[in-house]
């Protein structure tokens, strides 16, 4: 990734050394004098001594060119240097001292951004007039801010970094650290904003030669050449023409770079290419449509995911089988990168892009009695089960609202998806009500913040439930709720169970509690497998699996806090143990649980486990 | 929101204060006297007797802090002072010809919204695909050429080659509407180039961004279509970052219609400026700067209040 990042980096890279070495080769170049005239040769054509051909004047075009490349970059390279010195220090005083300091520095510096920039140059211009030396400090004064700003942020981010408190808390010179820890970190921003300005000052600089306000004639810049090939538009285009592109190309070239530059510095992958949702990739090859109708509701058969890793693709769930009759409630339990969220995910159709289907079924038989693989069926088709079907409710109810919609057109977008014109109103109030929202008439005119978290976990819920759905798949729904609010929420759903009959619901969660509260049957998840799947009842009392056993023994009574207590941590998907995934972590592993990956067993009829050792541990 | 509106107001007020202080003070504090300046054209020392009479007429005699109130007392009357070359007065100047010169950026960040808002979306919804890439390249392309480069090669080859346009110039609107609108437009669409793939870059990112928002996944599990998802639940939510990046390139357009003006030959606030500057009359100069900044702040005043439009929380909050 990284290397193909710097390659991209090249082509800019050494057009713009291309470009400086020519500017800073002109005194050396064959080149005549670029200010010595030749009027009888005025607006003359291409020839074997004037590439380019010559300009009102009879100046070589050719030469100005070159030497008016000198005299911009000269201009902008200075003026960027300046700024880059004076405001990066002025940053770091800023930010490293803060207070009164800061108020002299950084916002004094941030003063220069009220005014529009040109106008601010061609005030300073006005005080000292046109010349070189005004540009130069014209342009450092409107370029300093920005490198204040940069250098001032970056400072405040490396004196929060713990390890320089905590060297500052042990009397080490707190400046040194600093200034070690953060020039690393400063120099990336700084060189790829250095660059922009650069780019940015050429662009004022011809603007102001342009106007006849910067570069002295006869000097040659290309503001300048294209200023006066302006007035022989009509008799030489072509002159204005060289300019222009010297221009642009430099200025192509400088950006092309910082965007380059940016993407090489960046640690993550840079450049998102894909959208996140919206987009359903993986619609896997062959007929939806089942020949016989599965009983139950919905069964997930050897569903596999995997996710593109820095060495190729790697399995993050793996033959997961799970299934839900009607009524009746699933709880998928496991600790976070188990895999259980995204087999809820990909029920729904709605898997992150990054992660791809391999192999699998996932059966929903619907109202009409037949059965179709949810992972075969065309997204159009998908998209109408969704919300009336399969509805789901999120972790995160405040990330799951619209900041910018009213509760009613959360609810009222849900009916609408299928089918209903009339009455919404009235059923959004309802809705609301029946989730138990206190004042539904005007909650359903609110906004998601003026909601509390419960209130906005009970509005995703009745969204969820608008349309009867089949199936309700409810991630985490308490997670991000407080715990006397948890409670509330829980009994909703209990609650639900009895109002909409007939509806299964799949119920993920870490928390061992909750699932004896709300669950009839558990499928316990480790490392994107189902290791053990049965009652509740009978899982709690007799667990088949080791991993269950330990889980049952951390969780205290009636409590919600996280499994913490199994020492180890859940193996990184692209190391998974070759025998079984829990060895690592199993109080019962043996030299054989190393060696062989233990296969799906049926120690009681409806339960299944994936211990080799199940029957000796009974 | 009534209450949000009055203290963002006041703090641009305050912020006009600031940069009317600011504009006096480079005149006056920078080492070297403003009239000596003013009229040491070519490196000549000027006659003192001049001078003198100069600083008697600006009243640079007075203490400082005199002839700062008097400036800000003409400030708050609108008077900005007289031109040192006609004696006309520079308020009167600015009101003639402020409204063409927002009429002009008005017209371009039109025309950058309407092509760069939808094309913005379009490449964010097909990122990484043939599509997203040749509009990203040509949004690239336009953000390095130069306004004033724009607008001569746009004279060039369509006023000058193909003879379809005039090169510029400036008919009022009650004159000839249609012509007036015809000479808007090619101003217009030179400064709309970089704005408008400013507009596609940010909308781009914005989109992106939003799209890989929670509550979109929860809207298409919910069932909703997708073009009402774009709608609903992505344009709208990625406008904040548009609306502040289009208002902060606006700001900066006020200033840099000069390059535009000069070149169409629009007579514009911006021409006035440059004529001003070329001649050192800085009555004339600090008036302009003023005005322009003024705007500058005011919309950010607007800017802020659209958040409010846009999103409730900023109203509540
Ligand atoms: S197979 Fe072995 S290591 Fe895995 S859970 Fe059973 S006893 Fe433990």
């Amino acid at each position: 990734m990284r290397r193909d990042k710097l390659r991209r980096l090249a082509l800019p890279a050494s057009l713009l050394g291309a470009i400086l070495l020519l500017a800073l080769a002109a005194p050396v170049l064959p080149l005549g004098n670029p200010v010595s005239q030749d009027i009888n040769h005025r607006l003359a054509g291409i020839s074997a001594g004037h590439w380019l051909g010559q300009d009102e004047y009879g100046r070589d075009v050719l030469t100005r060119l070159i030497w008016g490349a000198r005299v911009s970059l000269s201009v902008a390279v200075s003026a960027t240097v300046i700024a880059t010195i004076v405001g990066t220090l002025l940053g770091i005083l800023g930010g490293y001292f803060r207070g009164m300091v800061e108020i002299g520095t950084v916002r004094m510096a941030e003063i220069v951004l009220c005014f529009p920039p040109m106008l601010l140059a061609l005030l300073v211009v006005t005080l000292l007039g046109p010349g070189a030396g005004t540009l130069i400090f014209t342009l450092a004064i409107l370029f300093t801010p920005t490198f204040a700003r940069v250098a001032y942020a970056e400072t405040l981010s490396v004196r929060a970094l713990d390890y320089v408190t905590a060297q500052e808390a042990l009397g080490a010179r707190s400046g040194r650290i600093l200034l070690r820890t953060l020039l690393p970190n400063i120099a990336p921003p700084l060189i790829v904003q250095f660059s922009l300005t650069i780019a940015a000052a050429m662009l004022l600089e011809s603007g102001l030669s342009f106007l006849g306000l910067g570069v002295v004639p006869p000097d040659p810049s290309w503001g300048l050449m294209i200023r006066g090939a302006r007035t022989t538009m009509e008799q030489a285009p072509l002159l204005l023409l060289w300019p222009c592109l010297a221009l642009t190309g430099t200025v192509l070239v400088l950006n092309l770079f910082c965007d380059r530059l940016r993407n090489a510095l960046d640690p993550g992958t840079g450049g998102r290419s894909r959208p996140g949702f919206l987009r359903r990739l993986a619609v896997l090859a062959g007929a939806a449509e089942q020949p016989a109708a599965v009983p139950g509701l919905l069964a997930v058969r050897k569903l596999t995911l995997e996710v593109q890793g820095p060495t190729g693709p790697v399995p993050v769930v793996r033959d997961v089988n799970i299934t839900v009759a009607p009524g009746e409630t699933l709880a998928v339990v496991g600790e976070s990168g188990s895999g259980k969220t995204l087999t809820g995910l990909a029920v729904m159709g709605l898997l992150p892009a990054a992660v791809r289907v391999t192999a699998g079924q996932i059966l929903y038989t619907g109202r009409d009695g037949r059965t179709r693989d949810l992972l075969r069926l065309p997204e159009r088709a998908l998209r109408a089960l969704r919300g009336r079907d399969l509805s789901m409710v999120f972790q995160d109810p405040a990330s799951s609202l619209n900041p910018l919609l009213r509760i009613d057109a959360h609810l009222g977008e849900a009916l609408r998806a299928h089918g209903q014109r009339q009455g919404i109103a009235a059923r959004v109030v309802e809705l609301l009500r029946n989730v138990g929202l206190p004042d539904p008439e005007s909650r359903a005119r609110s906004y998601p913040h003026e909601l509390s978290g419960g209130q906005r976990q009970r509005v995703m819920i009745a969204a969820a439930i608008a349309n009867h759905p089949r199936l309700l798949l409810a991630d985490e729904p308490t997670t991000a709720l407080d715990v006397t609010v948890q409670a509330q929420i829980l009994d909703l759903l209990a609650g639900l169970k009895r109002s909409e009959e007939g509806m299964g619901m799949v119920f993920v969660t870490h928390n061992l509690a909750v699932v004896a509260e709300i669950a009839d049957r558990v499928a316990v998840m480790y490392a994107g497998e189902v290791v053990e799947e049965g009652p509740v009842a009978e899982v709690f009392a007799a667990p088949r699996h080791p991993y269950t056993a330990a889980l049952i023994a951390s969780t205290p009574e009636g409590d919600a806090e996280r499994l913490t207590s199994i020492p180890g941590r859940v193996p990184q998907a692209w190391a998974m143990p070759e025998g079984c995934r829990f060895a690592p972590r199993c109080e019962h592993a043996r030299a054989i649980c190393d060696q062989s990956a233990p296969a799906l067993e049926s120690p009681a009829p409806g339960r299944t486990t994936r211990c080799l050792r199940w029957k000796e541990l009974a | 929101m009534l209450a949000y509106a009055a203290r963002r107001l006041l703090v641009s007020l305050a912020l006009v204060w600031v940069v009317a202080t600011l504009v006096f003070m480079v005149i006056h504090i920078i080492p070297g006297d403003p009239a000596e300046l003013l009229l040491a054209q070519g490196g000549v020392a000027p006659d003192p007797w001049l001078v003198t009479d100069l600083r008697e007429k600006l009243g640079l005699d007075q203490p400082l802090m005199t002839q700062y109130w008097t400036y800000l007392g003409g400030l708050a009357q609108g008077n900005f002072g007289y031109s040192l070359l006609d004696d006309h007065s520079v308020a009167d100047e600015i009101a003639l010809r402020l409204p063409r010169t927002l009429e002009l950026v008005g017209a371009a960040a039109l025309i950058a919204l309407l092509f760069g808002l939808p094309l913005g979306v379009l490449a964010a919804l097909r990122a990484g695909e043939a599509l997203d890439r040749l509009l990203s390249s040509l949004a690239a392309l336009a953000l390095s050429v130069p306004v004033f480069v724009v607008g001569t090669l746009i004279i060039l080859v369509l006023a000058q080659n193909l003879r379809l346009v005039p090169a510029g110039g400036y008919i009022a609107f009650a004159t000839d509407p249609l012509r007036h609108l015809g000479l808007l437009l090619m101003p217009a669409i030179t400064i709309a180039v970089g704005l408008g793939a400013v507009v596609l870059r940010v909308t781009r990112g914005s989109v992106l961004e939003v799209l890989e928002r929670d509550h979109v996944r929860a809207a298409q599990a919910r069932g909703v279509s997708v073009a009402a998802i774009i709608r609903r639940h992505v344009v709208r939510n990625a406008l904040t970052p548009v609306v502040t990046v289009v208002a902060l390139h606006l700001g900066a357009l006020l200033g840099g219609t000069v390059l535009v003006e000069f070149v169409f030959n629009w007579p514009g606030v911006s021409g006035y400026l440059v004529r001003s500057v070329e001649s050192r009359d800085y009555p004339e100069v600090m008036g302009i700067v003023l005005v322009i900044s003024s705007i500058f702040v005011l919309l950010n005043f607007l800017v802020d209040l659209l958040y409010a439009v846009i999103d409730p929380r900023v109203r509540h909050g």
